[in-house]
């Protein structure tokens, strides 16, 4: 039986634990027959190594990777806690 | 007025060398300081360790520094703790420095952390081996925490942690991880030392102000939170005498 939700554990899991990814903060939902990653990362490699080790655990899932790229510029504010 | 800048979770890899250093380059003109709240890295390797040092090395401010999770991930933090130190990026562990900015004293006291929970939805260090193990220790980096604040003598105290002191800064993360992001224990520590700030990262998806039970100012700065190379906080020694002597 094929379960989603036993799906969607295996590939965090996946992300987290494979030295490729190393990502414990991707998001992982299957809705329907389609597959959505969401979240931040340091650099494009890595949004490009979580769709490479998405797609081994994703049989029959439109892959949609959303995950972002987090911004690095100086900042343009400050906060005051004074 | 003293500028505190601050990140979190840059997870910075073999393939990032370089690429984050420019938005560095001015930070004078923007922080006094630079607290890194942990995971420098993404595999905690030595190698990893080394782009870290290329990367936040000889800045034009200070950098103080705690490890976090992935910082830990290879066994290395030793290694990559001492590369830091020798490239002259302070990292703290149950451990403080003061730095003497312009006259006030700034006091960073610091570590790791770790989970558990939060008061009333929390481990306990009962039954299992492995589930007392993970109880002492965050029982014992927080009392180390709770040591190094209370040892500062200084005009302004900061914390910084990798994870988490209050459950309010991770709002937008799922309830039943919070024990994976933080402990109470931690802001038990802070609350019991006077602290102006305390500073941490690790909670990709929760936010970035909080405060800890007893009032003092939380802020999560993960860089997926924070959007930016760092963010900037503004503080000014207090005005009257606090209730722990400075």
């Amino acid at each position: 039986m094929n379960v989603p939700q036993y799906d969607v554990a295996e590939l965090r899991r996946a992300l987290a634990e494979d030295p490729r990814t190393a990502e414990l903060g991707v998001q992982v939902r299957i809705r329907g027959d389609q597959l959505f990653l969401t979240g931040d990362v340091a650099c494009p490699e890595r949004r490009a190594a979580i769709a490479e080790v998405a797609a081994e655990h994703s049989d029959g899932l439109a892959l949609h990777n959303e995950v972002r790229v987090v911004r690095h510029d100086p900042p343009t504010g400050q906060e005051d806690l004074r | 007025m003293i500028r505190i800048g601050a990140v979190g979770d840059v997870h910075l890899g073999v393939d990032m060398r370089g690429t984050v250093r420019p938005s560095y380059a001015d930070i004078a003109e923007h922080a006094d300081l630079l607290l890194l709240a942990g995971d420098l890295t993404r595999l905690g390797t030595v190698a990893e360790g080394e782009v870290v040092a290329d990367e936040f090395a000889g800045l034009d401010v200070p950098v103080i520094a705690v490890l976090g999770n992935h910082d830990h991930q290879s066994d290395a933090e030793d290694k990559i703790t001492g590369l830091l130190t020798d490239r002259g990026i302070t990292v703290l562990e149950g451990s403080a420095t003061v730095l003497d900015v312009d006259g006030v004293r700034v006091g960073v006291a610091g570590g790791k952390g770790f989970g558990g929970g939060f008061a009333g939805k929390c481990g306990h260090a009962f039954g299992e081996r492995e589930m007392k193990a993970f109880i002492h220790h965050t029982e014992e980096v927080a009392e180390r925490l709770r040591t190094a604040l209370q040892g500062l003598t200084a005009d302004i105290r900061i914390a910084l942690t990798h994870y988490s002191p209050s459950a309010e800064t991770l709002r937008g993360e799922p309830p039943e991880i919070f024990p994976f992001l933080g402990s109470y224990q931690l802001a038990e520590a802070i609350d019991a030392s006077d602290v102006d700030l305390a500073v941490h990262g690790h909670a990709h998806y929760g936010t970035e102000s909080g405060t800890t039970a007893g009032g003092v100012r939380v802020r999560n700065v993960a860089q997926p939170i924070i959007q930016a190379a760092y963010r900037v906080y503004t503080l000014e020694p207090a005005a009257v005498e606090p209730a722990y002597p400075r």
